[in-house]
C-alpha cells in the first residue's frame, strides 16, 4: 500500500509561463469583455457551487453514486448533494451506468423536462462508450448518441473520488462560461440562451429496434436495402449443437470449423448435490407406472418428459410424491439444432438436496415451441416462462400473461436463439480475429461494423417506419385486465405508473400499479429497462472472461457472484479443479463479507424507502465502506472484484488483509450490528410500517419459488448453505433465521440475524485459515472445459443464485443462464401488495431487496 | 403504537453521535482543522499541492464523522486498485517489454485491446508491438491483462482522475499514450515489483538481452558498434 499519490510524469502538462501570459493578454479578454468577465465569474461562481443532481440511477455506477454522497466521500462539500427527484428541479444528470434501449426514452424525456442551463455528466465506460455490455443487442453505445455530453468519466465503474473528480472537471467549465447578452451584441459560449439552439432531445422510439426519429428515413432505407443482412452473410454464425441424448453422442459434423478430436464429457449430474443415479431411475419408473409408460426418460441425469405429459408429472411431483416437488428452482432453455429444451429444476423443501432436472423439448423454428405452462402449479413459473418466452419463443399454453417480459413489445427478435445475431456481432466466440490478426491490429469502433453506424437491427420487411412515435409506450402498456368492480366506493379504479425512474424503486424498475382509491387492486412489474444481455454476451465469452462479467450481476455483491460462477464451471471441470483449503476459506470469508455489506446496503435502504431518509441509511453505509476497503485491497476494486479464479482465488491475500479483516469481525461488526438493532429494531415508527405489511406466508412463499431471506421470513430454513452444502460450508456453525409471519419486519429482522451468523461463519473462518496455495495449478488462460452441463448453486445475499452452464467442449460455454433471485422473488410482490397502500408497496419492495442489474441481466 | 417516543430518540442518537464524534475529533486535536487542509484553521485558499494530497487510511478501528476530503485528502491507493492499463517500459534501456504475444487481447473480456506485431523491413516479425490499442470506453478494468501477461508488460495504472471533456479523440489509448516506465511502475507497485515472480522475470529477461547481445556482436566482428544496433531496433 502507497501513502502518497503519484502522479504520472507523463500525464502533467506545465505551460510556458510566459505563454501563459501571452495567452492572458491577447486570446482571453478584451475590454468589455473583462467588465462582463467579472459578472461571468460571479455568475459561473453560483451555478458550478450550486449543482443539483438529478437522482437518478441505471446501474453499478449508481451505486458509487450513492457512495459519493454518503459520508464517507460526501457530494455536500461541492454544494451538490441536493439529489432531486425530479428533473424539473435538477441541473445536472449523473448518467450512472449502462443506458439500454429500452431505458433510453426515458432519458431523454428526463432530460427534456430538465430546465437550463443544463448539465451531463456521462459516468462510466457504459455511459461514455457503450462500455463492456457494447456488443449487446439492448445497449445504447454511449449515451452521447442522443444526448450532449458535458464531461465522460472512465473507469469502470468509477469511484466516488473519480466522482468527484468529474465534478470538479465539470465546475472548471462552467468556470469558463460566457453568458450572452443579446441587448449589447455580446455572443458568449453557452448555448441555452439563444433562440435558434434548439436544445431538445426528439424522445427515441421503441420500435422493431431503438429508433431515433431525427435519422429514421436513413434507418428505413439502410434496412430496406438488406445492408445488415449483407454484412452478416460473411460472417462466422454461432454452430449449434444436438441435444442430448441418452448415450453421448458423437461430435456434431457440422461447418464450423473445430476440428474433430474427442470430446470430454463431465459427469453427468445436474448439480453437486441432487437426488442421485438410482433414486432418479426409481422416479421415472414410478412416473411411468403411474402416468402410463413413456411419461419419462433418463438422458443425462434429467427426466425427458413429453410436454402433453409435462402439467400431470408437475402435479404428480408435487403433490403424490413420496418426495413433495414444491419448490420449482428455476426455468432455462437452450437452443439446439433438433428443438429447444426448455429444462425446469425442482427441489423439496420437505426434503432439501433432493434436487431434480425436467426437460422439455419443444419445436426449434422461431415461433413454432410451444410448451404447456406450469403457472398452475408453481406460480413462480410465472415470470420464467415470460422470460423464456421473450428470449427464445417459445409459448407457454396457459400462461394467462405471456408477453415479453424483458424486452418490448414489437422487439423483432427472440435475442438468446442461436440464430439472431446482433447489430454489433463479429465472430461467435471471443477471441474475435481482428483484434490479434496481423495486418488488423488497427483499431475500430464496434459502430463502423455496422451499417447503420449505430447499434441498430430490424428486420427487412419491416414496414411501419411511418407509425413510430414517441408518444408510444410498448413497455408499459397495460397489462392489469380491467372491468374489476369495487361496489361499495364510488371511486374509479385508475392506474399508476411508478418508475422506472423513481428514488424508491431501487434502479430502472416500474411499477404499474392499479389503485382504488388508494388501495392496491393489481400491480404489474415492468422490467428490462436495465437488460443488458449478460447471457448472450456470456455465451462468447470464453469462460475465464465472463468472471468479470458476473460481477455486474448483482453489483452490491460481485464476490459472492463470482463464487456461484465458480462453482458452476468447477462442476464440469471435476476433481482437477478442486480449490486449495487456503482458496477455500478465502472465498467464504469473501462470500461472507459481500453479505454483510449487502444486507447492511439492503436494511439502511429499506429504512430509506420507509421515509427515514439516508440518515440510517449512512450508518449502514460506513460499515460496508470498510468491508469494501478489504476487496479493494486484496482484489482490486471496490465493487467489481473479479476475484475468484476456477479451482480457487486470483492473488492471495495481501500481507497485513487478515488482521485488518479479524479486527473488522471481531472488533466492530458485532457491534455495529448490535447497534442498528438497538436504534431499529424497538423503533415505533419502523415497527408501525413494517409488522403486519406485505405478508407472504409459507405456502406463499414456496409456491412463488421466492428465495433467500425472503423465503426464510415466511419460516422456510431453505438455506442453499445447508440444504446444498457448497464449498466448506459443512465445517462451520451457524444457525439459519426464519421469521414467523413472513411480513417486512419479519424480512428485515431475518437480515439483521444474518449478519450476526455472518459473522459467526467470518469469526470461525478468519480463525482457521491455512497458509498455503490458492491455485490447485499454475495459473493458465486456456481452461478446457469438458462438455457437459451443470447448474450450480449458492446463497447469495438477495437468494440462491444459480448458473446453469452447457458446454460443449469449446472454449465458451454453449448455454449460460443466470437464475436471478432478484427477478424471482418479484414474482411475489403482487401477492404481497394487494390491499395495501402506495406507500407500502415502496416499503414491500425495499424489503424485497432487488438489484436490476440481476433482475434483468 | 407509541406516543412517538421513537421520533425523539432517532432524533437524539443523530445528535449524540454528532456530539460524540466532534468531541472525539477536538480530543485529538483536529475538532477545527481540514485534516488535508492548509496551515489556517479555515483555509480555503491553500489546499495541499498536487501529489503531496495527506492519504487517510480508515479501518476497524475509525470511529467518527468518516469524510476524506476529496481533492485536499485522499483514500489509500493499494497496490492491486485497478483503474487502466498500462503498458511498461524498462527505465534503464528504453525497451519496451510487450512481446506482441497476444495473450491481454485474447483474455480481454470486452475485446478492448487491439495490437498488430511489428514487422522488420525484411518482413520477419519481432517481438514487438507496431501498434497498440486500448478502447477505455469499452475497457471494465478487470485486470485479466495484467494477470495473465507472462512478461510483465501490461499494467493496471492507479490514475483514477481522468475525467475529461471529450471522448471521440481522447478515449482510444494508443502505444504512446500507453507506455510508462518501469520506475514508475515500481514506485506505484512496490510489492509487486519485488516479489520474487517479476524479479526472476525482470533476471530472465536481463539474462537473455544479454545472450542476445553477445550473439549480435559476435556475429558482427567488423563493426564496433556495441550495443547501439540492437537498440536502436528495439527501441523503433
Amino acid at each position: 500500500m502507497t501513502h502518497e499519490t503519484i502522479t504520472r510524469p507523463e500525464w502533467s502538462t506545465v505551460i510556458d509561463p510566459v505563454l501563459q501570459k501571452e495567452l492572458e493578454q491577447h486570446v482571453l479578454v478584451t475590454s468589455w469583455d473583462k467588465l462582463l468577465g467579472m459578472v461571468d465569474t460571479i455568475y459561473n461562481w453560483g451555478r458550478r457551487s450550486s449543482l443539483w443532481p438529478l437522482g437518478f440511477g441505471l446501474a453499478c455506477c449508481a451505486i458509487e453514486m450513492i457512495c459519493t454522497a454518503s459520508s464517507r466521500f460526501d457530494i455536500a462539500r461541492f454544494g451538490a448533494e441536493v439529489f432531486r427527484g425530479s428533473p424539473r428541479q435538477a441541473d445536472l444528470m449523473i448518467v450512472s451506468g449502462t443506458v439500454t434501449k429500452t431505458m433510453m426514452p426515458i432519458i431523454a424525456r428526463l432530460y427534456d423536462q430538465m430546465p437550463e442551463p443544463k448539465y451531463v455528466i456521462a459516468m462510466g465506460a457504459c455511459a461514455s462508450g457503450g462500455g463492456p455490455f457494447k456488443e449487446g443487442y439492448n445497449v445504447v453505445s454511449g449515451v452521447d448518441k442522443f444526448l450532449p455530453v458535458d464531461v465522460y468519466i472512465p473507469g469502470c465503474p468509477p469511484t466516488p473520488q473519480s466522482l468527484l473528480n468529474g465534478l470538479m472537471v465539470l465546475q472548471r467549465k462552467i468556470d469558463g462560461e460566457k453568458i450572452d447578452i443579446p441587448l449589447i451584441g455580446r455572443e458568449g459560449n453557452t448555448a441555452w440562451y439563444r433562440d435558434d439552439v434548439e436544445r431538445e432531445i426528439p424522445v427515441p422510439v421503441l420500435g422493431p429496434d431503438l429508433i431515433d426519429l431525427r435519422t429514421v428515413e436513413l434507418a428505413a432505407e439502410r434496412t430496406a436495402m438488406g445492408l445488415v443482412e449483407a454484412r452478416e452473410a460473411g460472417l462466422d454464425k454461432p454452430a449449434l449443437i444436438p441435444a442430448p441424448t441418452v448415450e453421448h453422442a458423437p461430435p456434431p459434423e457440422t461447418a464450423s470449423a473445430r476440428p474433430a478430436r474427442k470430446l470430454k464429457h463431465a459427469v453427468a449430474r445436474p448439480s453437486l448435490v441432487w437426488l442421485g443415479d438410482e433414486r432418479l431411475a426409481q422416479l421415472a419408473d414410478d412416473l411411468n407406472r403411474t402416468l402410463g409408460p413413456g411419461t419419462a426418460a433418463i438422458i443425462q441425469a434429467g427426466l425427458l418428459i413429453p410436454p402433453q405429459k409435462l402439467v400431470p408429472v408437475a402435479f404428480y411431483l408435487r403433490d403424490k410424491n413420496p418426495i413433495r416437488y414444491d419448490y420449482l428452482v428455476t426455468i432455462q432453455s437452450v437452443h439446439y439444432t433438433d428443438c429447444i429444451e426448455v429444462v425446469y429444476h425442482l427441489d423439496s423443501t420437505g426434503v432439501p438436496g433432493s434436487l431434480i432436472e425436467l426437460r422439455v423439448r419443444a419445436a426449434e423454428a422461431e415461433g413454432a415451441g410451444e410448451v404447456p405452462s406450469l403457472y398452475d402449479v408453481y406460480r413462480g413459473a410465472d415470470f420464467q416462462e415470460r422470460e423464456v418466452f421473450d428470449m427464445m419463443g417459445v409459448r407457454f399454453e396457459g400462461h394467462p400473461n405471456l408477453k415479453r417480459i424483458l424486452m418490448w413489445e414489437g422487439f423483432a427478435y427472440h435475442p438468446l436463439r442461436k440464430d439472431y445475431l446482433e447489430p454489433y456481432y463479429e465472430a461467435p466466440a471471443k477471441v474475435f480475429p481482428s483484434r490479434v490478426d496481423d495486418g488488423l491490429g488497427h483499431h475500430f469502433r464496434a459502430e463502423e461494423l455496422n451499417p447503420h453506424g449505430t447499434n441498430l437491427k430490424a428486420p427487412r420487411n419491416y414496414q411501419d417506419w411511418g407509425k413510430l412515435s414517441s408518444l408510444d409506450d410498448p413497455k408499459g402498456r397495460l397489462l392489469v385486465p380491467s372491468g374489476v368492480q369495487v361496489e361499495e366506493l364510488a371511486t374509479d379504479q385508475y392506474v399508476v405508473s411508478m418508475g422506472p425512474q423513481h428514488p424508491s424503486t431501487h434502479g430502472v424498475f416500474r411499477l404499474n400499479l392499479r389503485v382504488d382509491g388508494e388501495t392496491i387492486v393489481g400491480l404489474q412489474p415492468v422490467m428490462g429497462y436495465m437488460h443488458r444481455n449478460h447471457e448472450k454476451i456470456g455465451e462468447r465469452n470464453t469462460f475465464l472472461m465472463n468472471f468479470p462479467f458476473t460481477d455486474r450481476l448483482d453489483y452490491l455483491t460481485s464476490m459472492a457472484n463470482n463464487f456461484g460462477y465458480a462453482l458452476a464451471v468447477e462442476q464440469l471441470l471435476g476433481d482437477e479443479a478442486r480449490p486449495p483449503e487456503r482458496a477455500e476459506y478465502i472465498r467464504v470469508i469473501m462470500a461472507e463479507l459481500t453479505r454483510i455489506a449487502s444486507h447492511m446496503w439492503s436494511i439502511g435502504f429499506l429504512l430509506n424507502d420507509l421515509g427515514a431518509f439516508f440518515t440510517p441509511a449512512l450508518y449502514a453505509i460506513e460499515e460496508r465502506e470498510l468491508i469494501l476497503d478489504l476487496f479493494e485491497w486484496a482484489a482490486g476494486s471496490r465493487m467489481m472484484c473479479n476475484y475468484f479464479r476456477f479451482g480457487g482465488v486470483a492473488f492471495d491475500l495481501p500481507p497485513g488483509w487478515i488482521e485488518r479483516c479479524r479486527g473488522i469481525v471481531n472488533e466492530r461488526i458485532d457491534r455495529k450490528i448490535d447497534e442498528l438493532d438497538r436504534y431499529l429494531s424497538g423503533n415505533e415508527i419502523l415497527l408501525d410500517r413494517t409488522k403486519g405489511v406485505g405478508i407472504l406466508d409459507r405456502e406463499q412463499a414456496i409456491q412463488f419459488s421466492t428465495s433467500g431471506p425472503v423465503l426464510r421470513a415466511s419460516g422456510v430454513a431453505y438455506d442453499i448453505r445447508r440444504v446444498a452444502p457448497y464449498s466448506i460450508y459443512d465445517r462451520f456453525e451457524f444457525r439459519i433465521p426464519t421469521g414467523t409471519v413472513g411480513d417486512v419486519y419479519d424480512r428485515y429482522h431475518v437480515r439483521l440475524e444474518e449478519m450476526r451468523e455472518s459473522v459467526r461463519i467470518l469469526k470461525q473462518a478468519v480463525r482457521d485459515i491455512p497458509d498455503g496455495p490458492i491455485l490447485p495449478r499454475k495459473k493458465t488462460y486456456q481452461i478446457k472445459v469438458p462438455a457437459g452441463e451443470a447448474y450450480s448453486r449458492v446463497e447469495n445475499p438477495k437468494g440462491e443464485l444459480g448458473y446453469y452452464v452447457v458446454a460443449d467442449g469449446s472454449a465458451t460455454a454453449y448455454r449460460y443462464h443466470v437464475r436471478s433471485p432478484s427477478f424471482i422473488n418479484l414474482t411475489a410482490l403482487e401477492t404481497m401488495c394487494l390491499g395495501h397502500t402506495i406507500a407500502d408497496v415502496v416499503g414491500i419492495l425495499g424489503s424485497l431487496d432487488i438489484v436490476l442489474g440481476e433482475v434483468d441481466r | 403504537m407509541g406516543a412517538g417516543v421513537g421520533v425523539v430518540r432517532g432524533h437524539l442518537i443523530t445528535l449524540r453521535r454528532f456530539l460524540l464524534t466532534f468531541w472525539r475529533d477536538w480530543k485529538t486535536g483536529k475538532g477545527f482543522s481540514r485534516r488535508g487542509g492548509g496551515a489556517l484553521l479555515i483555509d480555503l485558499f491553500h489546499g495541499p499541492k498536487r501529489g503531496q494530497e495527506p492519504t487517510v487510511t480508515q479501518d476497524y478501528r475509525t470511529d467518527g464523522l468518516f469524510t476524506v476530503e476529496y481533492p485536499d485528502e485522499r483514500l489509500p491507493v493499494y497496490e492491486r486498485y485497478r483503474v487502466l492499463p498500462v503498458l511498461i517500459y524498462d527505465a534503464d534501456d528504453g525497451n519496451v517489454r510487450c512481446t506482441a504475444c497476444k495473450i491481454c487481447a485474447k483474455v480481454c473480456p470486452p475485446q478492448c485491446i487491439w495490437m498488430s506485431q511489428a514487422k522488420s523491413p525484411k518482413g520477419t516479425v519481432l517481438p514487438l508491438p507496431e501498434d497498440f490499442y486500448i478502447d477505455m470506453d469499452v475497457c471494465m478494468n478487470c485486470g485479466l491483462c495484467a494477470e495473465y501477461c507472462p512478461f510483465d508488460a501490461i499494467k493496471m495504472d492507479h490514475n483514477f482522475e481522468l475525467s475529461n471533456y471529450e471522448r471521440h479523440q481522447s478515449h482510444i489509448f494508443n502505444l504512446q499514450d500507453l507506455l510508462v516506465s518501469s520506475e514508475f511502475y515500481a514506485r506505484t507497485h512496490p510489492e509487486a515489483w519485488a516479489s520474487a515472480d517479476e524479479v526472476s522475470e525482470r533476471n530472465r529477461v536481463a539474462k537473455k538481452r544479454t545472450q542476445w547481445l553477445q550473439k549480435v556482436l559476435a556475429s558482427a566482428p567488423q563493426k564496433p558498434a556495441e550495443s547501439q544496433a540492437p537498440e536502436a531496433a528495439v527501441a523503433k
